[in-house]
């Protein structure tokens, strides 16, 4: 569970301004830097309120991690000196408003006329270009507009510019930093200013699809898109996402990724099109990313024998799975789970996350029920939990039910389909099987896909209900 | 024949609250607030001597005005002063007082066969197998969700059943005694512990039936009986509490039902009915045994799902028409 939790519960750094904003309006107005070092959360008065004292001792993490990169050493002060000219605050604006929608990071690149900051910094600017304005704020007090010029989505990555900005580029590294490398990451985190972090470089994150760094340092709100550097103070990658409730767990996407984009990075994107066509333009990257990996061909059969059932598990080579089986105290039934899940999904629209497959088998056995009981409790089962999803962001669910002969077992099977609002082109699927051959033992299996084409979620679908198989 | 007149002054309910009756042509009764009156009312709006009726002797009755400030009329309409009015039979109106008047003319109809009707009468029994019903339901469903202390659980859903079926009942009977003056409890028990077994077990069959037979629909008829059992069951309560007639007790149960189906609607599934997240499963499922329909076939039930591409479209326009995008273009 630990394993395949880091990126699904990730935090992008970004489009929370809300949060970064009553964040910093808790804390002193002093500049970080300058504030004297904090009492170590273990010695705050007891009767701290243990909401705040989470927060605080992330923030406490963070101040200390930079009181620590400059007491130790002058080499965090040299790296942020040499490049603290080639990084801007990104601000969204929304409509007419002077107080920020959003805030994030980015750096100069290239001729110095080129930003690199994260997609997610800038998807509201991009999917609704009439209600958000972006600009910059330079580390000399500068601002003035932005334009996006090209977005990787399926990196997490964009490139914008503004007419009147040159700055000093920052020399990229392509090769990913070894492990245990020094490192450190530079950005506006929580609105507090230009900040500077010291950590260690952990090599590529073995179970991610996409490529990421792991970075043990400290990042937080509002420093995505910022510079990840290196000790000769060259950027191998961009600060993207952390995980929330951990310590320093950080992400940082390989700097190698960035060329590629900026050769695409002709002209301004929203003044060359419309709003319809920048989602379409967003849904063709999804949808770019999924066929290569929702549909990669298994490795071995994909499916996993249990207790008489096959089943389907890896229905993308990139699937992790997880078994565990609990036999409740109170209900005298056995429940074997199999579990599996994509170990990251990409970001269509802040709070939007697609791309997704999960698969999740139940194999249920009375111990001692009445049929009529059993049945009981295999439906309430079925139901399951409630679906995630906001009526911002998705249409409702169309249904079709059915009694089918799937192989050696009777099921019924339900499928739900539903839109997405923004994104024409991108499915859910929530498709429930649930089948009580024998008076003791049932099968429940859900099958999920989240921001998926219809296709590849209708093939998902019958490659799955093909492999399902029931022997007695 | 001797002619013959009965004068009943009624309240406003229809009852009688005093009689005469006087034979022979010729024979008088004066009606009004005086003493000296046959019929005295004690009605501010009357006079003194307000009223004569005479026996004629063709058996019909002359109705006179003697001359108060207020009017009298028979069946609604003024009786002139002069010449008086001449009935046979109906309503004479003097003050606020209602009297009606019967003569031979009046016709008699047939003779009605006395007959209790069937709840009345099997009240006990009746009443006794809907709070058994009730009760077993409530116990079964705990029953059914296998707890761990089975004793205190199953007590506990009979409980529950019981006291549900108490308190209604109380409330109808409470309301018979203000309008009748009697409580009858057993026939309160009877209509609604009957009608709430009907809908308990008649859903619990339904959700059978629907698996066995793969019938969806059967949920939506499932409701329609449920919404007639209540509305049919407010009918019986309201019928036996008041004193209102047919067409109002049926309007009046009608509007309790709405109201009420509103109220169950509203938290059961929510005034906002695009909930992104509710999906429809279909019925329960059972044990293969328990069927009678063959299965689908998968390829038939697979190209089913290609409509759903279709149906998720409609879900969504119907989406952005509700609530556009914020910049829709």
């Amino acid at each position: 569970m630990v394993k395949s939790g880091p990126l699904i519960a990730a935090l992008w750094l970004c489009g929370f301004a809300s949060v970064a904003a009553a964040q910093a309006t808790e804390k002193p107005v002093e500049p970080v830097a300058e504030t004297p070092p904090e009492p170590a959360p273990e010695d705050r008065a007891p009767d701290a309120d243990a909401e705040a004292e989470a927060v605080d001792a992330l923030d406490a993490a963070a101040v200390e991690a930079d009181i620590v990169a400059q007491e130790l050493s002058d080499e965090a002060k040299d790296r942020l000196d040499a490049s603290r000219e080639s990084v801007v605050q990104i601000r969204g604006f929304f409509e007419g408003s002077d107080s920020s929608a959003f805030h994030g990071s980015g750096f100069a690149v290239d001729d110095g006329r080129r930003i690199v900051t994260n997609y997610h910094v800038v998807a509201q600017a991009v999917l609704f270009p009439r209600q958000y304005r972006l600009e910059y704020l330079a580390s000399d007090g500068r601002t003035g507009p932005l334009q996006v010029l090209a977005i990787d989505v399926r990196n997490d990555l964009a490139i914008v510019a503004a007419e009147d900005l040159e700055l000093p580029p920052l020399a990229l590294r392509s090769e990913i930093p070894a492990q245990g490398e020094r490192a450190w990451s530079i950005g506006y985190p929580l609105n507090l200013g230009l900040t500077i972090t010291e950590g260690v470089a952990n090599g590529l994150v073995e179970n991610s699809i996409e490529q990421r760094i792991h970075y043990t340092g400290a990042i937080n709100g509002g420093m995505s898109g910022g510079p990840a550097l290196d000790r000769r103070g060259h950027v191998y990658g961009v600060n993207v996402s952390v995980v929330t409730g951990r310590q320093l767990v950080g992400f940082v996407v390989p700097a190698k990724h960035i060329a590629p984009l900026l050769a695409r990075a002709k002209g301004p994107l929203v003044e060359s099109l419309s709003a319809e066509q920048l989602r379409q333009r967003v849904t063709a990257q999804v949808l770019a990313y999924e066929a290569g990996v929702l549909e990669a061909p298994p490795d071995a059969d994909g499916t996993q024998k249990v207790r008489g059932f096959t089943l389907p598990t890896k229905l993308s080579s990139y699937l992790e799975c997880s078994s565990f089986d609990e036999r409740s105290p109170h209900v005298r039934m056995r429940v074997e789970t199999v579990s599996c899940q994509m170990p990251s999904r990409i970001l269509a629209q802040p709070g939007v996350h697609v791309a997704g497959l999960s698969v999740q088998h139940r194999i249920l056995q009375s111990a001692g029920l009445h049929p009529l009981q059993f049945e009981r409790q295999v439906n309430d089962l079925a139901t399951g939990p409630r679906r995630a999803g906001t009526p911002a962001h998705v249409a409702p669910f169309a249904c079709r039910d059915a009694l089918v002969s799937l192989d050696g077992f009777d099921a019924r099977i339900s499928t739900c389909v539903r839109q997405y609002r923004l994104f024409a082109g991108l499915y859910d699927f929530d498709v429930t099987v649930v089948g009580i051959d024998d008076p003791g033992e049932a099968l429940v299996s859900r099958l999920n896909l989240q921001g998926v084409s219809f296709d590849i979620g209708r093939r998902t679908m019958e490659r799955y209900l093909g492999a399902l198989q029931w022997t007695r | 024949m001797d002619p013959v007149m009965l004068i009943e002054q009624v309240d406003p309910h229809g009852h009688a609250v005093q009689r005469h009756r006087l034979a022979g042509a010729g024979a008088e009764c004066t009606i009004g607030r005086d003493l000296s009156c046959d019929i005295v009312v004690d009605d501010e709006h009357a006079a003194p001597r307000h009223a004569l009726l005479t026996l004629l002797e063709d058996g019909r009755v002359n109705v006179r005005d003697l001359g108060g400030r207020n009017v009298t009329r028979v069946d609604g309409k003024r009786v002139p002063t002069d010449t008086g009015a001449i009935l046979e039979q109906g309503e004479v109106i003097v003050g606020r007082t209602r009297l009606r008047v019967r003569t031979r003319h009046t016709p008699l109809g047939p003779e009605r066969v006395f007959r209790r009707d069937f709840i009345t009468r099997y009240r006990t029994p009746l009443a006794a197998t809907g709070v058994a019903a009730c009760m077993a339901f409530g116990a079964f469903l705990q029953w059914l969700d296998a707890p761990s202390s089975m004793l205190a659980s199953v007590t506990k859903g009979a409980l529950v059943a019981l006291g549900v079926i108490a308190l209604w009942s109380a409330g109808w009977a409470l309301m018979t005694k203000l309008n009748r003056g009697s409580w009858n409890v057993r026939v309160h028990v009877t209509i609604a512990s009957i009608a709430a077994a009907i809908c308990a077990w008649g859903s619990w069959v339904a959700g059978l039936v629907a698996f066995a037979a793969q019938w969806s629909f059967l949920v939506k008829v499932g409701i329609v009986v449920v919404a007639g059992t209540a509305l049919a069951a407010l009918y019986g309560h309201l019928r036996e509490a008041t004193h209102y007639g047919r067409r109002v007790t049926l309007a009046l149960a009608g509007v309790v039902t709405l109201v009420i189906g509103v109220i169950v609607w509203v938290a059961t599934i929510g005034v906002d009915d695009s909930d992104v997240n509710r999906v429809a499963l279909g019925p329960d499922v059972r044990l293969g045994a328990q069927r009678v329909v063959p299965n689908r076939d998968i390829a038939d039930y697979l190209t089913e799902v290609d409509a759903l591409r279709l149906a998720a479209g409609r879900e969504r326009q119907k989406s952005l028409l509700d609530g556009p995008l914020a910049d829709a273009d």
